[in-house]
């Protein structure tokens, strides 16, 4: 449960907001009352299109997240095996990973058109290398003297890799999927603002050029909740699951 | 029984080989309890990596009579897996040998050997650290080794702890009648624990004190004294060859 001093904070930025839109400082058309958000919620909620762009959007975000992890965990593990392929194939990934996934947009567009493709390919893009530096890293930073343990136990390297490695580098995997799903909310909204037909960020340049301000906020929270929600239940499965991680989790809000 | 012949471990540091341990000629009776002592960098921890056969000899070999060797190891530090309660941490190795039921039983026995029973369900991180190296000698009890192997299992721990723990080992030693090889750089530990004191300096061993004392030994106790007093002599006695680097424990290397 969020602590009382926590909802302080938030009533506290609420208030602010009320008082800067009905006090005539800042004109309404600009930034309208959170009353006239809340009500333009209610009505886009009732009217069931609220419910379509959000359903369009979480589907993105849950197919690129997902992909990405497909294609990210594999790589770094054969990065892991084999040395060899790591030094062939790893300063290229690391050029890519210069790269901002929004800078790929209009290729991507070009390549894929306008359709799903293009903007679960931006999220697998975003998601992909906080995931997959996760996954090396936690390997990479094994404590041998672990690995000494299965060794006396005559273990063989798959069984010293499923035992041994893979759950020591459990705390660097959760940072990075932690992150990632951070980063596929970003991707996606700016996939959507750019060509799209419907979704949370769709729904925001649309009600920008209709001049609908108080749509443009409520897009804005429900994003920004549904985020907080996603985020809150990685966390939770993780201290079902692996309380024994609770502690790793702070170092990835990012 | 164990022989080591001509068991030697040299490492490359960059341009430079330095020798480890150079050509031991060693033999551990079956059921016997034998400590190695030396100060740090004697190549005490690689003798017994490569007993462990965590590292292949560079020259020289192991040779074991009487099939193969079950080994247990304990290590400086309790080595537990932080995501296993200490239940889990005991029947790691013995989970690939025998059904789920089987390895949890033996695991409480273990547990109850080293007076552990109450902590099966605890974290690592929940253990002081006497209780997690006593979670470590369970763990290596479990697989019923015949040969023990033990680096500075107790370096880490209070004096009274450690005190009670060479009991405790002494006492299942006692039980059991594994080989034990133990390595410490305390002179006073050696005498208390060994029948064979081996003294190891620069790779070689120059010294081998037997000590025909029951068990348990009393620190205080003049036979024991006169054991240490000899050893420290032979060991502090001046240098018999040029300085040579003094090595980093070989399982001390950073990480990747």
């Amino acid at each position: 449960m969020p602590r009382l001093s926590t909802l302080a904070v938030f009533l506290a930025a609420l208030a602010a907001w009320h008082v800067a839109s009905t006090s005539g400082w800042v004109t309404p058309f600009l930034l309208p009352s959170p009353q006239a958000v809340f009500e333009t919620l209610v009505e886009l909620a009732g009217s069931g299109v609220l419910a379509k762009h959000t359903l369009v959007s979480l589907r993105r975000v849950a197919s690129g997240y997902l992909l990405a992890i497909a294609f990210a965990v594999p790589v770094a593990l054969l990065f892991s095996l084999s040395g060899a392929l790591r030094r062939m194939i790893e300063p290229l990934l690391e050029f890519l990973r210069q790269i901002p996934p929004l800078a790929m947009m209009p290729l991507l567009i070009l390549w894929l058109g306008i359709g799903e493709a293009q903007k679960i390919g931006i999220i697998v893009l975003s998601c992909f290398f906080p995931i997959f530096l996760g996954v090396r890293g936690g390997i990479t930073a094994v404590d041998r003297k672990l690995i000494d343990v299965g060794t006396v136990y005559g273990f063989s390297r798959t069984e010293i890799m499923l035992r041994i490695v893979l759950p020591s580098a459990l705390p660097s995997i959760v940072v990075g999927l932690r992150i990632g799903l951070g980063y596929s909310w970003r991707a996606l909204v700016g996939a959507e603002l750019i060509a799209s037909s419907a979704g949370l960020g769709y729904m925001i340049v649309d009600a920008e050029n209709l001049a609908r301000t108080d749509i443009v906020l409520a897009g804005i929270l429900v994003i920004g909740v549904l985020g907080l929600i996603s985020d809150h239940l990685l966390r939770y499965l993780i201290s079902r699951k692996a309380s024994w991680l609770s502690g790793d989790l702070e170092m990835a809000r990012a | 029984m164990l022989e080591a012949h001509q068991l030697g471990k040299a490492y490359r540091l960059g341009e430079t080989e330095v020798v480890a341990l150079a050509g031991v000629d060693l033999t551990f009776p079956r059921g016997s309890i034998t400590t190695v002592v030396g100060r740090s960098g004697c190549g005490k921890t690689t003798l017994l990596r490569l007993l462990a056969g965590l590292e292949q000899p560079t020259s020289g070999a192991l040779r074991r009579q009487g099939g193969p060797v079950r080994t247990g190891v304990v290590f400086q530090e309790a080595r537990l897996m932080p995501w296993l309660d200490t239940l889990g941490n005991v029947s790691f190795g013995l989970r690939r040998r025998f059904p789920a039921s089987v390895a949890e039983e033996r695991s409480r026995v273990a547990l109850e050997t080293v007076g552990l029973s109450a902590f099966a369900d605890a974290m690592p991180s929940q253990l002081s650290g006497g209780m997690a190296q006593r979670v470590a000698i369970a763990r290596a009890l479990v697989t019923e080794p015949d040969l023990l192997l033990l680096d500075e299992p107790f370096a880490a721990l209070d004096a009274f702890t450690r005190r009670a723990m060479q009991n405790e080992l002494i006492a299942i030693w006692q039980k059991k009648r594994p080989t034990i090889v133990f390595v410490t750089h305390d002179v006073e530990e050696a005498v208390l624990l060994g029948q064979h004191v081996l003294e190891l300096e620069r790779g070689r061993v120059v010294g081998h004190e037997p000590v025909d004392l029951p068990f348990p030994r009393d620190p205080t106790a003049t036979a024991v004294n006169d054991h240490r007093r000899r050893i420290l002599a032979n060991l502090t006695a001046p240098a018999r060859e040029p300085e040579t680097a003094v090595l980093p424990a070989p399982d001390k290397e950073p990480s990747r």
